[in-house]
């Protein structure tokens, strides 16, 4: 008992690191663009396959963490400026606009690499002992990743010229504008910043789950979720969430049933947007 | 002989509205008598907007109380209060952008209705119709009654607006700004028009334009800082030594 | 003056003319084609029925999915575990998906923009996780399947195994769901959603009680997107968790949006022409979805009014 009990906390806490980035790019393209991203699933899942290609041609899984979320970036550099620009001023509209762009990527996909699931071999397969149990240590790897490059995302916000100028855009756009701040450039690299991160954390996933063109559809609905709880907007409240939910519904999942957690986590949302529509961490 | 003094239609009592700790509106009194055109001045940011979300219930006060025709309306929505009887145009032109003027003083004169049946067609109700084609005729939009009203002048919107709050059958109309963003070409006009419009109804008026408000309206009251700080004739007003101190900082 | 005026005059007839060619086709076409009509005037059904919330009241559910499922296992229960008829069961499957439309709109209304679309994506998503782990009632994934029982309308009997007298039952029904809707949309009270749409405040503002007809737009969309589903699970007799599925809803997003919102006549258009483009790639391209993706983003680019916004922008 106390093993699986080590094993749950375990996993959710490396599990909420992921849903954290993945989370973060979503809550950022949310809080400057005003775009709720519904092909941010779509752009995770790419990142995992990505990776497998990349994988395939190499053989060495850190040069597709490395690879995969920039060709992915780049896929968001090109939805950004070839699609969303045009619509940016019209939060329906894009909802409507990135289902659409979800439903033809994960199409691709399934053309390209097939609708069967793939697996990524562990590329630490060294395990240490948690009570009487083995445990990967290539999760705590990917945990320490997403912590690290979460506290780089924190200092690209805070210390660099472009991140003050995203969190200009985010308080007052019209300051901003004012300001001579670049507002669509800005739009812009947060979108791609958004793809990145989003495929990134397909990456750092998928030795963890397997890979198939509808991985990222759960985890759209997750991303949501925390987005909501955490507050929109609100990216340190997303991190937060991501790891208290991942943890909830680990350590849960060894008393009720996936389904009833995914129930009741479904319905505090619910109940998080009618009570607190601005997340628990909001103002 | 003098008739006995009818009650205000409109009375606020010690009203106050705060946001987050900002007072809007400081324990402000006001009452508006039957037929009377009100002018409520002040400087920016006095509050006369909020007071008028107050008595439509866009906002609901903090305390105090509004009484219309001697019924308490503080706590009530704004469509009920609109079915009570109070109408208002807002600052920023509020028109149903995508449809003809038709329409929209279609969409105003149907919703004194009670019920709205879904098995018949609209133009089936010949009064709503009748209504709506005299209410463009008196906004002289007759003949833009075809326009969809995103592509009218920002003056025949001004116009528009009014003429869809009128469309209400009001006992109280309150007009925000009625001349705000046009030219002084414009607003004489507007002036104009609504005179023959408004004609012996209740009106409760905000206006920034001080010659609109002086050949406009019966009495004024000031507002300054959420309270009410002079209240009388606009001859009165233009004597009063602490408007001119509130207006010109002298 | 108002939009309509005038147009009954064409309407009649044209509506004639198409539902008399609709009646006779299957004497001209295959089972497969009569089976593939079925299920165009299915799709339809849901379109306009989705067309009505978003098109003409301005709220984008995305919850749809959840009451075209519930109207299947409307359907699909009462006749497999309780013996009753169809006809019966299509009823409820207006009735039962109403009653949760009127329950989930009740909350949902409160919130507006794309809190509204999260949440009714959210209400479909409790729907169908509890659809599928419920598999003592619902099947599941698996679904049910279920023989459907002739319909006794008095003077004849109608064979629901026959795939000709499903069309037939089908296209009636929407039919009269067409014609019920379009007189709905041109009343007094289809003004009222059109008003809400324009302009909540306004609307709010001339005494209308705003969230009380968004309420009833929500309850009628939702009791024909169950009749939809309804319908669908008597033609294929079966009914499963999967209808579900909140992305189940991109279907009458992307037909009416295609088509034309704010038109009955554009998500018609827009399902017939979507499933044949399906049908006809499906045999080369194997990427449907890719196809209807694409579509969808360039019809919202270039044409955000749809098909009928070209035909309109053109007699302009």
């Amino acid at each position: 008992m106390a093993s699986n009990l080590a094993v749950a906390v375990m996993n959710g806490i490396v599990w909420g690191l992921i849903l954290a980035l993945i989370a973060l790019g979503l809550n950022m393209i949310f809080g400057l663009l005003h775009i709720i991203n519904m092909a941010h699933g779509a752009l995770y899942m790419l990142g995992a396959v990505a990776a497998w290609y990349f994988i395939e041609l190499t053989g060495n899984y850190w040069l597709a963490l490395g690879t995969a979320p920039l060709v992915v970036g780049g896929v968001g550099l090109a939805l950004e400026r070839g699609l969303l620009r045009t619509i940016e001023d019209k939060p329906l509209v894009t909802i409507i606009c990135t289902f659409g762009i979800m439903l033809a990527l994960q199409q691709l996909v399934l053309m390209q690499f097939g609708g069967t699931a793939r697996r990524i071999a562990l590329p630490i397969s060294f395990r240490f002992p948690l009570f009487d149990l083995q445990y990967p240590a290539m999760r705590i790897a990917i945990a320490a990743i997403s912590a690290a490059v979460m506290a780089g995302l924190w200092v690209f916000l805070n210390k660099t010229r472009y991140g003050l100028w995203m969190r200009g855009v985010v308080q007052d756009r019209e300051m901003a504008v004012a300001l001579g701040i670049p507002v669509h450039k800005v739009y812009m690299w947060t979108f791609v910043l958004g793809s990145f991160l989003a495929a990134f954390s397909g990456v750092l996933a998928a030795p963890i789950v397997s890979v198939d063109f509808m991985m990222g559809r759960e985890i759209l609905i997750m991303a949501f979720i925390i987005v909501i709880v955490g507050g929109m907007g609100n990216l340190w409240g997303s991190v937060v969430t991501a790891v208290m939910i991942s943890l909830i519904q680990g350590v849960g999942s060894i008393f009720v049933v996936p389904s009833t957690a995914t129930v009741f986590s479904l319905g505090f949302m619910i109940l998080v947007l009618l009570v607190r529509p601005q997340g628990l961490f909001g103002e | 002989m003098e008739r006995a003094p009818q009650p205000p239609i409109l009375a606020l009592s010690k009203v106050s509205k705060s946001f987050g700790g900002l007072m809007a509106v400081n324990y402000a009194s006001l009452s508006v008598n039957k037929g009377e055109l009100r002018a409520l001045i002040g400087p920016n940011g006095a509050g006369k907007t909020t007071l008028l979300n107050l008595i439509t219930g866009i906002h609901t006060a903090s305390s105090g109380t509004i009484r219309f025709k001697g019924e308490d309306i503080t706590r009530l929505p704004p469509d009920r209060i609109s079915r009570r009887g109070i109408s208002r145009t807002l600052q920023v032109t509020s028109l149903f952008s995508g449809l003809t003027v038709y329409e929209n003083v279609w969409a105003a004169v149907q919703s004194r209705k009670r019920f709205f049946n879904p098995f018949v067609r609209a133009e089936a109700w010949k009064d709503v119709a009748g209504k709506t084609e005299a209410m463009l005729e008196l906004t002289g939009l007759s003949d833009k009654a075809r326009t969809v009203c995103s592509e009218l002048s920002y003056g025949d919107q001004r116009i528009l607006e009014m003429g869809i709050a009128l469309s209400t059958e009001p006992d109280l109309l309150l007009l925000d700004e009625p001349t705000a963003g046009l030219s002084t070409r414009e607003s004489m006009g507007l002036v104009k028009r609504m005179r023959a419009m408004l004609g012996g109804r209740t009106i409760l008026l905000v206006e920034h334009d001080m010659g609109v408000v002086m050949e406009l309206s019966d009495r004024i009251t000031v507002l300054h800082y959420g309270e009410v700080l002079a209240e009388g004739t606009p001859a009165e007003i233009m004597a009063n030594a602490e408007v001119h101190k509130v207006y010109l900082g002298s | 003056m108002l939009a309509d005026r005038g147009k009954g005059a064409v309407f009649v007839p044209a509506f004639g003319a198409v539902a008399a060619v609709l009646a006779a086709l299957p004497f001209f076409v295959d089972l497969f084609y009569q089976t593939f009509l079925t299920e165009i005037l299915v799709w339809v059904l849901f379109a306009i029925s989705f067309d009505l919330i978003f098109g003409y009241t301005g709220l984008l559910s995305f919850g749809q999915a959840l009451f075209f499922g519930l109207g299947g296992y409307a359907v699909a229960i009462p006749v497999l575990k309780l013996g009753l008829g169809t006809g019966t069961g299509l009823l409820l499957s207006v009735a039962v998906p109403a009653l949760f439309a009127a329950l989930v709109g009740y909350f949902s209304v409160k919130l507006s923009g794309i809190h509204f679309v999260i949440i009714t994506i959210i209400f479909a998503l409790i729907g169908s996780t509890l659809g599928e782990s419920w598999a003592w009632l619902t099947g599941g994934a698996d679904g049910l399947v279920f023989p459907a029982p002739p319909i006794d309308f008095g003077l004849f009997r109608l064979d629901l195994m026959d795939i000709r007298s499903t069309y037939y039952l089908v296209l009636a029904v929407v039919a009269l769901s067409y014609l019920f809707l379009r007189r709905m949309v041109q009343s007094p009270l289809g003004k009222v959603f059109v008003a809400i749409r324009e302009n909540e405040e306004r609307a709010r503002l001339i005494g209308y009680d705003v969230r009380f007809h968004k309420l009833l737009s929500f309850v009628i969309a939702g009791g024909l997107s169950g009749l939809a589903g309804g319908l669908y699970s008597v033609s294929l007799k079966y009914a499963s968790a999967t209808f579900l599925h909140w992305s189940v809803s991109g279907h009458a997003v992307v037909y009416t949006i295609v088509g034309g919102a704010g038109t009955l006549l554009g998500p018609v258009l827009g399902a017939g022409l979507i499933m044949s483009l399906e049908h006809y790639l499906v045999d080369f391209l194997q990427a449907t979805d890719l196809v209807v993706g694409a579509v969808l983003v360039f019809m919202l680019l270039l044409a955000p009014r749809g098909i009928m916004g070209l035909a309109q922008g053109r007699r302009k």
